[in-house]
């Protein structure tokens, strides 16, 4: 079964990643990069019942002087194996998270892959290297799963891609650094592969199948592992979340973690920030609260939970990706952006 | 049209605010570029642009002593020879009337070595005798100024005595005639003038004013002066501030070289835009502002622009923005973050407070309120201190004895010259710039 190339009009095959005809990438990842350009004019006022007001070039209202939300405040993305939601929640100025999401078929088998990176806030342009990581990082691996590489290796080599995006950011005031989460999910499994704590979740009806799949890189989790707090005393620590390991300008060799699960059932696999786990650290409870909607509707099942984590303070950014397993197009062909 | 050299802004403030909070403070750094934009030396020419008036006391005071005539003279004949080639100039004598010393039919004369030469022969012939209105003085020069359209106009007034013979009113009316015309210096010889009438015209006119105790050293001041604004490349420059809708700018002072107070002058040009004049600037000259806003309340996390601070220049062709710089504010519920004090916002916050107390002190000095003084100028050595202002710890030495200097405990001194109290009273407003690290 062909389709018409949607630059050159050539007909493609489902399976095909660039058309044969124009180059043109078929479905590239979708990145959470806050669109073309900034709004023209001022949303809060519109939304106050205000003229409209125009915008000055660095973001800010021509009226009554408050910044713009910028296209990465929020964003909703899917790419129909996968749907993701992220927001700079009510404490921080901007949204330091990103997030890139895939969905292609590889020998007729459908694949999803997203990737998430939380800037580090106490480096420099944490925002602009998480964006950087994730770009990298999808592109990456988009092009290794469909050239049919074993997901593992495609994983660590995506990281490291991202980490030299991320390096390219290094200048004379310091490294910029993120944490770095991906997960690719084909019809045996889900691979993952990590640095820092961001997290990837597995999530199941039956409640104790659902687990967490990544370890964090964290002073926490190293205090539990060491044996010297218990896992309530660490998180209580004001260091809790003092990432040991990240992607930065200032480590030229990331070494990610990887994992690989291959789940007995159908469930729904969460990538998600801190912003969320923070309020709710219990595979067990983000499933009752994910599924059964996750399974059908990702989009707002991701929505749904960046909801919970807003309502319960929206203290730090919020990212939340949900692939349902076994991937599976929807009955209507892949969905664009909502 | 000359290309403009553009300007670079600096804001240095704490952008937090705590809960609530709406107060945004920042100090602004303005230099103007040494170079044009098309990468010409911004120094170059214009002296034709440039109109200058060199205006001598010649009351019958200024032969007592006699030097003081002499030193005037002299110092009018140095101030002449730097005139530039090209520059408009003249020369107003002044005593309870004014006239014109050169050119004579009170027009301006372009600088030559002849002109120079016959300026300073008319300035020889100068004599003292009559009384002292130094309204009808700023009057004289305003209308020779206007007869030739100079883009940068600045006179040096000279002085010796008290304004005995018009009323407060009378200099009132004749500085805001003048005020926007023309730039002015001060500067008064001996110790027979009154700081507040001169301060009032140089503040006014966007000048300087200064004691020269002692006539000999008249003329390298008048050198200094004139060289100073033959420097002087652009003329009428306004600083801009825009503000969101419901904020207030409370005030906008300049705070280095010295402390200038231009919350008074703001002339509102548009319903969020008020501008203030800077007057006329040298290119590489650098000045500090400290610019307070207040903002409506905005949300934890909001960030808000509380105000945009252009550079902005009048020409012929209409008006040109020179440079900008954003002054911010965000809420956050990070006391660590609200509750830090920027320094340099601090700095010049003491320097300014170093100025009343200088200003306070003296005053309550004249008045005989002992108590007070030693107060506010124990304070002010303290403060002077603090922020290793040499200049003026030096000058306040002069005026108390100084028993500690950190906490500010001093005696006034029995004997104080009139010149040092007025050296102190001149150069209060004078700062100095946050040492950068």
């Amino acid at each position: 079964m062909t389709s018409p190339c949607p630059a050159c009009g050539e007909p493609v095959g489902p399976d095909d990643g660039f058309c044969e005809a124009c180059g043109a990438e078929l479905a590239p990842a979708a990145v959470s990069s806050g669109g073309a350009g900034g709004a023209v004019e001022c949303p809060l006022c519109a939304a106050d019942g205000r003229p409209p007001a125009g915008v000055s070039p660095e973001g800010y209202c021509e009226f009554c002087g408050r910044k713009v939300p910028s296209g990465r405040d929020r964003e909703e993305l899917s790419v129909g194996l996968a749907a993701g939601v992220t927001d700079r929640g009510l404490r921080h100025a901007r949204n330091e998270d990103a997030m890139a999401l895939a969905a292609t078929r590889v020998a007729g088998e459908p694949v999803a892959l997203a990737v998430v990176c939380d800037g580090v806030s106490s480096a420099p342009r944490p925002d602009e290297a998480s964006l950087a990581a994730v770009r990298a990082a999808a592109g990456s691996l988009l092009a290794a799963v469909r050239a049919g590489y074993d997901p593992a290796g495609a994983s660590a080599a995506a990281a490291r891609a991202a980490g030299r995006a991320v390096g390219e950011l290094g200048g004379p005031v310091g490294a910029p650094a993120t944490t770095y989460t991906s997960a690719v999910v084909d019809g045996a499994g889900v691979t993952v592969c990590w640095l820092g704590d961001s997290r990837v979740y597995w999530l199941t009806a039956d409640v104790s199948g659902s687990r967490c799949l990544t370890t964090d890189d964290s002073l926490a989790e190293e205090l539990v592992a060491a044996g010297l707090a218990t896992i309530d005393e660490a998180m209580a620590s004001p260091q809790a979340h003092v990432i040991t390991r990240w992607l930065g300008a200032d480590l030229p060799e990331p070494q990610p973690h990887g994992a690989r699960f291959e789940p007995p059932g159908p469930g729904v696999v969460l990538l998600c920030s801190d912003g969320l786990w923070n309020y709710q650290p219990e595979a067990a409870e983000l499933a009752a609260m994910a599924l059964p909607a996750a399974l059908t509707d990702p989009l707002a099942a991701a929505a749904a939970l960046v909801k919970f984590a807003l309502d319960a303070g929206g203290a730090d950014n919020i990212t939340t990706v949900l692939m349902p397993f076994p991937p599976a197009w929807p009955e209507t062909s892949p969905r664009s952006e909502r | 049209m000359t290309s403009l050299p553009g300007f670079t802004v600096q804001i240095d403030q704490n952008p937090y605010l705590p809960v609530g909070g709406r107060d945004v403070s920042a100090i602004v750094t303005v230099t103007a570029d040494a170079e044009a934009a098309d990468g010409a030396p911004a120094a170059a020419g214009r002296a034709d642009g440039s109109a200058e008036i060199i205006i001598v006391d010649c009351s019958g005071s200024m032969d007592f002593p006699p030097e003081k005539i002499l030193a005037a003279r002299a110092a009018t004949s140095a101030a002449v020879d730097v005139i530039s080639d090209g520059a408009r100039f003249a020369i107003v004598a002044g005593t309870n009337t004014a006239w014109p010393v050169y050119p004579t039919d009170g027009s301006m004369a372009v600088a030559d070595a002849q002109t120079r030469a016959e300026a300073k022969r008319a300035v020889a012939g100068l004599r003292s005798n009559g009384g002292t209105a130094i309204g009808q003085w700023l009057r004289l020069a305003h209308r020779i100024f206007e007869s030739y359209p100079a883009t940068l106009r600045h006179a040096i007034l000279l002085t010796d005595g008290k304004n005995q013979h018009e009323t407060p009113e009378q200099l009132a009316a004749a500085i805001s005639l003048c005020e926007g015309s023309f730039r002015c210096d001060c500067r008064g010889v001996g110790t027979d003038w009154v700081v507040d009438e001169l301060r009032k015209i140089s503040t006014a006119l966007l000048g300087t004013v200064d004691i020269v105790p002692d006539p000999a050293g008249l003329a390298a001041d008048f050198q200094e002066m004139m060289r100073g604004a033959m420097s002087k490349q652009l003329p009428d420059v306004m600083l801009r501030v825009w503000t969101p809708q419901q904020a207030v700018a409370k005030f906008v002072k300049q705070v280095a070289p010295a402390i200038d107070d231009l919350t008074g002058r703001r002339s509102q040009t548009g319903p969020q835009v008020g501008e203030y004049p800077t007057g006329a600037w040298a290119p590489g000259e650098s000045r500090d502002y400290h610019v307070g806003v207040q903002v409506n309340v905005g949300g934890v996390g909001q960030e808000m622009l509380a105000a945009r601070v252009s550079l902005v220049a009048s020409s012929p062709s209409g008006q040109q923005i020179l440079g900008q710089g954003l002054i911010r504010a965000t809420w956050t519920e990070d006391e660590a973050l609200s509750t830090r004090i920027n320094p340099g916002v601090a700095h010049y916050t003491g320097q300014a407070e170093l100025a009343a107390a200088i200003q306070d002190g003296l005053e309550a000095s004249k008045r005989g309120d002992e108590e007070t003084a030693t107060a506010r100028l124990g304070r002010a050595v303290a403060l002077a201190h603090a922020a290793g202002h040499e200049d003026t710890a030096r000058l306040l030495a002069k005026v108390v004895d100084v028993v500690d200097e950190a906490t500010g405990t001093v005696r006034l001194k029995k004997k104080v010259s009139t010149a040092d109290e007025m050296a102190l009273d001149t150069r209060s407003a004078k700062t100095v710039r946050v040492k950068k690290e």
